[in-house]
């Protein structure tokens, strides 16, 4: 009897499993008839931001600084004029009060003497700190020295920065960056023939040099010691390196840390670098602060052009950029950094134009033009893939490659730049109407033609997509005019975190909006659970019972 | 070359007429009447003689000599920059009469925090070497128990070990990641060092701890 007894409870158990594997609840289910209905996007609220900030509209006008002519810059977000001056006269020949509204350190950049009596002065001392963007802090789950390269996009972020004084916080109270800690490092400008003396300060907890990638340089400086930047003679925390220059070839130029290389470069440590021809007169702006528009352009450039503007292009990719945030320890800085982290094995997934991803490209990096204008690009492109930059409405001119001029033969005009890595151009981009070189005014998008190239984390638009702006048709904080639903989307963190619909919004919202859910069976759920777990208590109380028996008749 | 600059409240004045004046400039430097400067570095917000609200007369001068650079975190594993000392007792109403000595050749701050705003503005008071060399400057403290908090305030020098605490009459608390004395909020996560002999010990115990309940039971049988 109580072997028959065992021999059923082992069939019904077996019978219940088998009714519960047809009553499995599915993650995912058919709908039947309907599918389900459209619903709001769950979104963080104060996700939205304005397009435009407007935090110094003052700074845009055209004006005059301690006897510095700086052009007008429609941009959103435009450079400090301040620093723009003390950059082309040198910390040491500015007005205290320019001193005070710049926050350069006192010895940042420092401008001597005229060697050629041509009216320019030909010394240049350059001092230059290494700086960490969006960092661990051991006093908390925050990152500091924050720096927005999207709307809430924060990637660990290395650049170099000009000397500063005071704190390394825009508010006392806060962990966003001071605006001059930002990428990408500062576009540095000398003419030809200056004798320049760039200092690396290291203020950063790893090792780095300066390597002046194409800008003549000696081997070695006039102490006999590394002027080439390389690896093997880093320059480490709290110490510091002095490389001296006198370029005598002009053009667009690189310079970036040749430390663990492969690694630094991608996290941010370089910049470009331009040797301006000698002209007489040529008070070039040294440091042109996060690129862009050079408001104070040299003897030569204002000569064949209307406008400048510094382009950078750079990749940045999360996992690398990760690890400064997970760790506060240096030694496991390096360690997950050189040792465990496999660039080989890695992607890109940020693409920045002058530091940052669309939509704040519009606040920096519009190109305003008015018909008819030439404009002088100097693009370079520091990511670890190829650029294909594309202007809409527009084919333009290569003039120079990697800083050497090209004969008006190799000047090709195209609509598609291809740009190696660690390569420059100089382009001529034309305004005029004539169905070549422009097809007429309008918001022209102008990006990196490679797919990824306007993704952000893979978000489309994102990455360096930025426009070539026809100033009619822009607004007076510089932003894009009759946008303002697509802006209304994209300054929005819950764009970029994924947590927004693409197409939610609008008369086609309830067509292509978020998909809701189908609502779970309770029955199904609540049959399943009995069953299944009737079936798996019998196994085992069967089994148990049995186990029993044969211990008892031994 | 060498300008040697001290902000006078008339250049204060004049400037706050132009309109440019106090944008894009950091909150700090607004008041510079408080502020010198040159190419050694800048004091801000000295105050020998300015007496805090709840001090009758300074209860004591304390003469502190503060270094900073990356060799004084060579006892602190993990850190790179540090200040040679970690925390500095005073009374309250206490004068500081600070020497801070750079021992690097960037950039370094002092940098204190939490002092009442009527005296020193933002509540801070701040020494910086552009390099190697020297400043000295002094402060008074507040009558009240309360530990401030001195730090420089570079990118990541802070959370790499740059932190230091001022108990001003034993203090109120002890900040968090303070070399040497506290602990951090956030801490990093390091490898144990596990070897052959340790897994070992861990699998006889395991065995060992499989085998216990039998024994047990054995015992307490032969007990009955």
């Amino acid at each position: 009897m109580f072997k028959s007894s065992l021999g059923l409870n082992f069939l019904l158990a077996v019978i219940l499993i088998a009714i519960a594997t047809q009553l499995f609840p599915h993650l995912t289910e058919k709908p039947g008839i309907t599918p389900p209905v459209t619903v709001a996007s769950q979104l963080e609220t104060n996700g939205t931001e304005k397009p435009c900030l407007n935090e110094h509209p003052e700074w845009r006008k055209a004006q005059v600084i301690d006897g510095v002519e700086i052009a007008e810059s429609l941009a959103c977000d435009p450079d400090n004029p301040f620093d723009i001056a003390a950059a082309v006269k040198g910390i040491n020949n500015v007005s205290m009060s320019t001193i005070m509204q710049s926050d350069l350190a006192q010895d940042a950049v420092i401008i001597g003497e005229d060697l050629d009596k041509d009216g320019d002065p030909d010394v240049i001392r350059i001092k230059l700190e290494v700086m960490e963007l969006n960092g661990a802090s051991p006093d908390g789950e925050f990152l500091v020295n924050t720096y927005d390269i999207a709307p809430s996009i924060q990637p660990g972020l290395w650049v170099y920065t000009p000397k500063m004084r005071g704190m390394g916080l825009k508010h006392f109270n806060s962990f966003v960056a001071h605006p001059m800690l930002r990428a990408p490092s500062p576009v540095i400008r000398v003419e030809q023939g200056d004798k320049v003396y760039i200092t690396l300060e290291n203020t950063h907890y790893l090792p780095h040099t300066i390597h002046l990638h194409g800008v003549d340089h000696a081997f070695l400086n006039s102490k006999g010691e590394d002027n080439d930047g390389m690896e093997e003679h880093p320059v480490f925390p709290g110490k510091t390196h002095t490389y001296e220059i006198q370029p005598r070839h002009a053009g667009t130029m690189l310079y970036h840390c040749h430390v663990q290389t492969a690694q630094h470069f991608m996290m941010g440590l370089n910049g470009m670098f331009v040797v301006e021809e000698n002209r007489p007169n040529n008070w070039v702006q040294t440091l042109n602060m996060g690129a862009g528009q050079v408001r104070h352009s040299s003897v030569a450039v204002k000569q064949d052009y209307n406008q400048e503007y510094d382009l950078f292009y750079q990749s940045l990719d999360k996992k690398l950029s990760k690890i400064i945030q997970d760790t506060s320890d240096p030694r496991l800085v390096a360690h997950r950094m050189s040792r465990e982290y496999n660039m080989s094995e890695s992607f890109e997934n940020y693409f920045m134009l002058n530091g940052r991803s669309f939509p704040y490209t519009l606040r920096e990096s519009i190109v305003a033009v008015a018909d008819n204008d030439n404009v002088k690009l100097r693009v370079a492109n520091v990511q670890r893939s190829q650029i294909a930059l594309h202007i809409h409405g527009h084919k333009a001119t290569v003039t120079a490659m990697d800083g050497v001029d090209l004969s008006s033969a190799q000047q090709i005009t195209r609509d598609v730049f291809d740009i190696s890595t660690a390569q420059r151009m100089d382009i001529s981009l034309k305004a005029i109407n004539n169905g070549v070189n422009s097809y007429g005014p309008g918001l022209w998008m102008f990006h990196d033609h490679v797919p990824t190239g306007t993704t952000t984390d893979g978000m489309e638009p994102g990455g360096n997509m930025a426009i070539v702006g026809y100033k009619t048709m822009l607004d007076e904080q510089g932003m894009p005019k009759m946008h303002d639903e697509l802006l209304g989307q994209v300054f929005n963190s819950n764009y970029y975190s994924k947590k927004q619909a693409v197409w939610g919004e609008g008369d086609y919202g309830k067509l292509l909006g978020e998909v809701g859910l189908i609502a779970p069976n309770l029955f199904k759920i609540i049959a399943f659970g009995l069953f299944a777990g009737g079936g798996v208590g019998l196994l085992a109380y069967t089994a148990f019972i049995y186990l029993r028996r044969k211990i008892n008749e031994n | 070359m060498k300008i040697k600059i001290l902000m006078v409240f008339t250049l204060l004045i004049l400037l706050r007429l132009q309109s440019t004046w106090a944008i894009g400039m950091s909150d700090m430097m607004k008041d510079m009447s408080h502020m010198s400067m040159d190419e050694n570095g800048m004091i801000m917000n000295a105050n020998h003689d300015k007496l805090p609200a709840d001090c009758k007369q300074v209860s004591e001068d304390v003469n502190v000599t503060i270094r900073a650079g990356h060799k004084h975190a060579l006892k602190f594993p993990g850190k790179m920059f540090a200040f040679d000392r970690q925390q500095i007792d005073v009374k309250p109403c206490a004068r500081l009469n600070i020497t801070f000595i750079n021992d690097d050749q960037t950039r370094h701050q002092l940098m204190i925090h939490g002092l009442p705003g009527y005296i020193y503005p933002q509540g801070m008071f701040h020494l910086e070497l552009n390099g190697e060399g020297q400043l000295q400057a002094s402060l008074i403290v507040p009558g009240n128990k309360k530990t401030y908090l001195m730090h420089c305030e570079i990118a990541q020098h802070m959370e790499k070990g740059m932190k230091a605490q001022i108990k001003v009459g034993g203090g109120d608390v002890d900040l968090p990641s303070i070399p040497g004395i506290s602990e951090p909020v956030r801490a990093d996560l390091y490898p144990v060092a596990f070897n052959k002999g340790t897994w070992l010990i861990l699998a006889f115990c395991s065995v060992v701890g499989c085998l216990l309940p039998y024994f047990i039971r054995k015992f307490y049988r032969r007990v009955d």
